[in-house]
């Protein structure tokens, strides 16, 4: 039977099997194999240069949190300077632990903190949204309105404190996820722009970077947790039944006997990537970027998705 | 022999037999062995650690799904 000692120094108690490479680390080893790890992504993926200002999207989630504790290194060094964004989109019971979380995070790491609420930006929650959309035949999901808003305020923010770069916490199981969803779906037009950054399809977005690309969900949760750091574990409770949640359990059930499929997706994708998007964009006549003659802001039509949802919204909770 | 298992609020003991796995507890009580992290008597341990009589086991999910 293998000795359970870490691989890397000998020490005696490990806190991760990594089934993919064998690996068997300690506390210690572990968190420096991972800030190792995201610090590589970083440096290979051209992520960030140096003076750049990053804005990180801070939930208070675990994914946002391991997050900016990483890239605190990178300030640390004065590499770049880093701010952080919380968003609260007004769910009770859920988003306040968030908040706090997030709020202490960045006041344990000296990070410059904003936060923007749904109901000071817009005047309304994601609560009374939804109140208003139960009485309707055909209710949207809240992640929906959710996902339109937040998009617009982390783009509005990014431009107001004059960031490089945006940068979000997406893990290793949420982009093989988003590779095969769209890949099963036939939605080519998605499938190209997922990658390490996006590429600049108007200059009025930041450019969004997603330097925990490479790290397995399970061992976010685990660098926070044996990193001291309080995390709000709980789920959203508008969250529902999505495909996404099925692309996500199989590949998690499918890793438990084939421990390499989540890194074996991610880098066949990324082989393959250049060739479809060449393809696909010789084919491609994509709408040019216009301006939004409402609130000003990059739309591909007339009037953004934003300002129609709040037209919307304001008919329905008025 | 048995372990008190803690997931949550939810806390309950469990008899086991020698030589038993944590991998084997979680099976049994159908928990997502890929969603969760492990302590055992307060240490975070791996999935292989053999259970001991009045161990208590906490399960943290950091995984939604599953």
């Amino acid at each position: 039977m293998t000795k359970n000692v870490c691989t890397q120094c000998g020490y005696e108690h490990v806190v991760i099997h990594r089934k993919y490479n064998g690996q068997r680390l300690c506390s210690s080893c572990f968190k420096k194999s991972i800030e190792g790890k995201v610090l590589k992504t970083i440096k290979k993926q051209k992520l960030v240069t140096k003076g750049d200002k990053v804005l990180v999207g801070l939930s208070g989630g675990k994914d946002s949190v391991a997050l900016l504790k990483i890239l605190n290194i990178l300030k640390e060094k004065r590499i770049i300077e880093l701010e952080a964004v919380t968003i609260d989109e007004g769910i009770a019971g859920y988003r306040e632990e968030g908040v706090r979380i997030a709020k202490d995070v960045a006041k344990e790491l000296g990070v410059k903190h904003h936060i923007v609420s749904f109901a000071d930006k817009y005047n309304f929650t994601i609560d009374k949204i939804m109140e208003a959309e139960q009485k309707e035949e055909h209710p949207q999901h809240a992640c929906t309105y959710c996902g339109v808003f937040r998009r617009q305020i982390f783009n509005q923010m990014a431009r107001d404190v004059k960031a490089d770069k945006l940068a979000t916490g997406h893990n290793l199981d949420d982009e093989t996820q988003s590779i095969l969803m769209n890949y099963l779906e036939g939605n080519v037009n998605n499938m190209v722009r997922i990658g390490y950054k996006t590429e600049a399809r108007d200059k009025r977005f930041t450019q969004k970077i997603k330097p925990l690309r490479e790290i397995p969900e399970k061992e976010i949760g685990l660098y926070v947790l044996e990193s001291g750091f309080e995390v709000h574990f709980d789920g959203c409770p508008y969250a529902h039944e999505s495909f996404r949640m099925e692309i996500g359990d199989f590949l998690r059930e499918t890793t438990l006997k084939h421990p390499t499929i989540m890194y074996s997706t991610l880098n066949g994708f990324e082989k393959i990537k250049p060739a479809i998007k060449k393809d696909y964009m010789e084919n491609f006549t994509g709408k040019p970027n216009k301006t939004c003659i409402k609130c000003g802001e990059p739309s591909s039509q007339e009037i953004c998705k934003s300002c129609k949802f709040l037209e919307k919204i304001q008919n329905k909770i008025n | 022999m048995s372990i008190k298992l803690i997931n949550k609020q939810n806390v309950k003991e469990i008899d086991f037999v020698e030589d038993t796995k944590i991998e084997d507890i979680l099976k049994q009580e159908e928990i997502p062995i890929e969603t969760v992290v492990i302590k055992q008597n307060g240490e975070t341990v791996t999935e292989d650690e053999i259970v001991n009589d009045n161990d208590e086991i906490e399960i943290i999910k950091v995984i939604y799904g599953g």
